[in-house]
């Protein structure tokens, strides 16, 4: 192919304003928390932790053991024996009910666990039974196009979802939060067990959806990081060490520790 | 192993008992049995003295009901204390109960026996009964079930647990959509082999639930009933009459063929189970 296709040069200035437009036109969404501890065992996991989830994709970095997973867990009370405050709009994730508040904050996790029956039924296993009798083909079609699926899989709905390749099923794991229109998605490392076509596939897929709601994305991968996030949060032995946009953190580290974790990807934080 | 050629021998020497001896028993007890299984023994057509009147049909029947009540009483019981076990104890609780259970499968049948003639025959005033005689077989088999049932939760993957309970499910929803399609051919498996386990025990029906002769069909849960097992016993020890010794082999191949009928259903699911596992 060698058609040229003729670009308009846009400014610095125009594309930071469009940047900033979009940003502006994503709907309110508010999560914090203050004073967060998680203990367990007897062991303390997460100390103090008082941080803002911004708007976008935000990376959650931190060497392992830095308490990321533990982090996710609290926020949609998978962990429940924690103390201090976690507020969505406000409102304390203690005072809402935990499945209701599981099916706003979506979890995507490391493997993907598809469970054993049809792609179809995948795809709807979370809804409410009333929903699932009813979902249409459109509703399964908008949602498998948005993670990035409905191209290998429209043709063999009904097929064993096990079927589909570890890439594919990841895809199928992320079809199946976003078919409950959560509010917030957190991501435990979705791409780690992929090769490195589906990873991008599945990073694509969820840079847009990252246009409309949160992402809360854990990644050991750095060059990842830089790749998707707006923000960065970076955590070390269950403390906060540095929050920040992603271009400022990856260009000029305020914190000793992060500057050393960019560097050498460990921390000595004690 | 190359240095000691000697060894596999040895190993050989050691093992060989324990694969031929329970051969050799089962044949010989095949070989005993067959010439007596014939249709003159389950109907007593002709047959008098020893409870033979009426065949083995009763001793059969009797067998089954027990071994059929025990598990109607024990499966869900233990399912459901592996659920509870496994969604709102703690790994330390758990491993506590688990212990537990392994200590009762330790302890001898005739021991439960005791407890069931004290407490269901004399306390409860039941007498001796069938009902005495399943709860007695429900206790004996309940602690394999449980252990089965733990085991074959413990087999989902967490990943499916913690997606199932990530997309709001309760969790109701996380044991009938979830847990259970997953752990079922495990805890059937389980269920099987607690029924031929039931089915093959006598010391503890012995003086809770059955009689030697004269009931076909108990009329309720409050009646006694006679067994294969306690039949055999019964049969065995009238050593001198060549006819009665052949008919408790008889009972004896029958049984072990029931036995071997559950045992071997229970390895064919498991085997499916692990098909379904592996995937298409």
């Amino acid at each position: 192919m060698s058609s040229k296709r003729s670009i308009s040069p846009i400014s610095p200035s125009a594309a930071k304003a469009a940047v900033a437009q979009e940003r502006s036109s994503r709907p309110a969404y508010s999560l914090s928390m203050q004073g967060l501890y998680l203990q367990l065992d007897g062991q303390d996991i997460l100390t103090d932790m008082t941080l803002q989830l911004p708007p976008g994709i935000t990376a959650l970095i931190g060497p392992s053991g830095a308490g990321k997973s533990s982090l996710l867990r609290c926020m949609n009370r998978l962990h429940e024996h924690w103390t201090g405050d976690i507020d969505i709009c406000g409102i304390s994730i203690r005072d809402m009910d935990a499945d209701t508040l599981r099916r706003q904050a979506g979890l995507i996790g490391q493997k993907p666990a598809v469970f054993p029956c049809s792609i179809r039924e995948n795809v709807i296993f979370g809804l409410p039974r009333q929903q699932r009798n009813s979902v249409s083909d459109a509703a399964i079609h908008k949602t498998l196009t948005q993670a990035a699926l409905w191209q290998e899989a429209s043709d063999r709905l009904h097929a064993d979802a096990r079927t589909l390749s570890i890439g594919q099923q990841q895809r199928l794991f992320l079809a199946r939060a976003l078919i409950l229109n959560p509010s917030f998605l957190m991501l435990d490392e979705p791409t780690s067990a992929l090769d490195p076509r589906s990873r991008d596939i599945i990073e694509r897929s969820l840079k847009k959806i990252g246009r409309h709601i949160p992402l809360l994305w854990v990644t050991h991968d750095l060059e990842q990081a830089k790749r998707i996030s707006e923000h960065v949060i970076f955590i070390c032995d269950g403390k906060l060490i540095e929050q920040a946009d992603a271009d400022s953190f990856f260009a000029r580290p305020a914190a000793i520790e992060s500057r050393e974790f960019l560097r050498w990807n460990v921390c000595d934080c004690d | 192993m190359a240095k000691f050629p000697w060894m596999k021998f040895a190993i050989l020497a050691v093992a060989l008992p324990a694969l031929t001896l329970p051969v050799a028993c089962f044949s010989y007890i095949v070989w005993q049995g067959l010439p007596s299984l014939n249709w003159q023994i389950f109907s007593g057509q002709g047959m008098s003295g020893f409870g033979l009147e009426n065949g083995l049909y009763g001793q059969l029947t009797g067998s089954l009901l027990l071994m059929l009540g025990a598990a109607a009483i024990a499966a869900p019981v233990a399912i459901g204390t592996a659920l509870f076990s496994r969604l709102y104890l703690n790994n330390r609780l758990r491993t506590h109960i688990i212990t537990l259970l392994h200590l009762m499968q330790g302890i001898p049948p005739i021991v439960y026996g005791l407890c069931g003639l004290v407490v269901f025959v004399h306390i409860l005033h039941w007498g001796i009964s069938l009902l005495a005689g399943m709860l007695i077989l429900a206790i004996i088999i309940m602690p394999v079930l449980v252990l089965n049932s733990l085991h074959a939760l413990e087999r989902i993957p967490l990943e499916h647990t913690e997606a199932a309970s990530s997309l709001g499910l309760t969790d109701a929803q996380l044991i009938y959509r979830v847990w259970l399609p997953e752990a079922w051919p495990a805890m059937l498996t389980g269920l099987l082999l607690g029924m031929a386990r039931a089915l093959s025990e006598t010391a503890p029906i012995l003086f809770t639930a059955t009689v030697f002769s004269g009931v076909i069909w108990p009329e309720s849960l409050f009646e006694p009933v006679t067994s294969l097992q306690t039949h055999i016993f019964y049969l065995a020890q009238e050593g001198a009459n060549a006819q009665v010794v052949g008919i408790a082999w008889g009972a004896a191949t029958l049984l072990i063929g029931l036995i071997l009928l559950f045992s071997s259903s229970a390895l064919l699911l498991r085997r499916m189970d692990k098909r379904q596992r592996i995937g298409p």
